[in-house]
């Protein structure tokens, strides 16, 4: 028996050995792929994107199986300028960031937001998508609103614990703009909403992607929406150290702003 | 009328990863069944040395988790050699599946009457003809029951194979119900397919059962 286990423990070092040893020349190879990444993707005519195709409207597959939603067609319009064809690999969300890591794919696009914890792992592009709030009011409202500080004085609610409760506290609270006992926290935004309907609040601020179906739901119309009082934006992530794809990619992303591509495809996928 | 219509448009979605399912579940039993074999031959006859490979190998693919062996073997191995994801998943899960068919083939040779080699061997027979010709067609008989269960197992673990990309049928019913909305149609397709399959499994594994059955 103890043989047995002094046989078992000399495999099992032997191959965490030969296991670690065999990392060491992916590290070097890896690096020295990077800075060409690429030169490496126009060589192959192929730009490889991974997504996660379960969350529409930016990323889902239709009936027929093709890749559709405001990410596909804007990863599409990125090859197109790239001059290189788009092939789209669906992953779970959670194997995405390896597989860049790895090669396996050339970028991410997945509604993915540059948060610290994902950029020590992989670079990211300028943000294509910056994220949207709305403030809604009862349908047929007369209170029409230029910029987030028209809130002023207004009673208006949020949820609990979020980036907009925030924005509240210190732009309209802080700032003496909105006394304190006219905002209102709740748990959730649909109880919010049901207030506002009700007129017992006037506004509500909130995220705008889910605040479109929720103001068709409970009656409510989105009088402004704006990026002002959000916090980041949704990037293409890719390779650390990829920095001549990460140029190309930013300056093709400021492009396709600039030009409307991205506000038009915005559109056709009904994104806020 | 628009309930059967949307039936049959999911369904036809979903069936598309029928193949891939088997396929991946073919792949990964034929190199389950190879690696068993020969492992539970090792871990029986080997000398010394051969049977503390086996023995490891069984034991350290049984204490890791499949999923953490198909990650392994996209993200580390096939850094070196180029695997596509359909055969480095398989691959992983034949991997896996071998170990717990080389305990399964080990019972089986085990429970081959230790006299029968000593007569073989009597008559002249090397080692290697006694296992070929006389261990080997008992034990794979008295495996199959045990080996049944196993298939059925290995074609539920072919939903593992997504994490690295493959779109099975599990899969294309996630990416079903994210657009429609609809959990219960599609993972009740899903349930409907697995249901087929392992139905199906079962009843040709007993067909070959009751054809190869000794007539004693």
């Amino acid at each position: 028996m103890k043989k047995q286990i002094v046989v078992v423990l000399f495999w099992a070092v032997a191959l965490l050995l030969s296991a670690c040893t065999a990392v060491q020349p992916t590290a070097a190879g890896g690096a020295a792929a990077e800075s060409s990444k690429l030169a490496q993707i126009q060589a192959a005519g192929k730009l490889v994107a991974g997504t996660s195709a379960d969350y529409p409207p930016y990323e889902s597959i239709d009936e027929n199986g093709n890749f559709v939603g405001f990410d596909m067609d804007l990863i599409r319009a990125v090859g197109e300028k790239l001059g290189v064809e788009v092939e789209i690999v669906d992953m779970p969300f959670d194997s995405l960031i390896v597989s860049v890591q790895e090669g396996k794919i050339d970028v991410v696009i997945a509604a993915m937001q540059a948060t610290a914890e994902r950029d020590k792992q992989v670079d990211f592009s300028i943000p294509y998508r910056m994220t949207k709030d709305a403030f809604a009011a009862v349908a047929g409202t007369a209170l029409t609103m230029q910029a987030p500080e028209d809130a002023a004085g207004k009673s208006i609610g949020a949820q609990t614990g979020t980036v907009q409760e925030g924005w509240i506290q210190k732009n309209l609270v802080e700032a003496g703009l909105t006394p304190a006992d006219q905002v209102f926290s709740y748990e959730r935004a649909d109880q919010a909403a049901l207030d506002v309907a009700n007129g017992r609040i006037e506004l509500l601020l909130m995220d705008a992607e889910p605040a479109l179906a929720l103001a068709q739901e409970s009656g409510l119309e989105l009088i402004l929406i704006t990026e002002l009082t959000a916090e980041g934006g949704k990037s293409i992530a890719m390779p650390e150290g990829a920095s001549d794809l990460k140029a190309e990619i930013d300056r093709i992303i400021q492009e396709l702003i600039d030009d409307g591509t991205v506000q038009s495809i915005q559109e056709a996928n009904g994104l806020p | 009328m628009e309930f059967v219509q949307k039936l049959v448009t999911t369904f036809n979605f979903i069936v598309q990863g029928l193949w891939v399912t088997l396929g991946v579940t073919a792949v990964a039993l034929a190199v389950g069944l190879l690696l068993g074999i020969s492992m539970a031959v090792l871990r029986v006859y080997g000398n010394p040395f051969w049977r503390s490979v086996a023995a490891l190998y069984s034991v350290l693919v049984r204490a890791v988790p499949v999923i953490v062996i198909v990650f392994v073997l996209f993200f580390v191995i096939a850094g070196f050699v180029n695997l596509s994801p359909f055969l480095a998943g398989s691959l992983a899960l034949g991997v896996a599946s071998g170990a717990y068919q080389s305990e399964i083939f080990r019972g089986a040779f085990q429970a081959v009457l230790p006299g029968q080699m000593v007569a073989a061997r009597a008559i002249g027979m090397s080692r290697r003809q006694a296992i070929q010709s006389i261990l080997l067609p008992q034990a794979l008989r008295l495996a199959l029951p045990s080996w049944g269960n196993e298939a059925t197992l290995v074609l539920k673990d072919s939903t593992l194979v997504f994490v690295v990309g493959v779109p099975e049928i599990l899969r294309r019913a996630q990416q079903v119900s994210a657009r429609t909305l609809e959990p219960f149609v599609a993972f009740g397709i899903a349930l409907l397919l697995y249901l087929a399959l392992t139905l199906w499994m079962t009843q040709l594994l007993q067909w070959v059962e009751r054809r190869y059955r000794l007539q004693i």
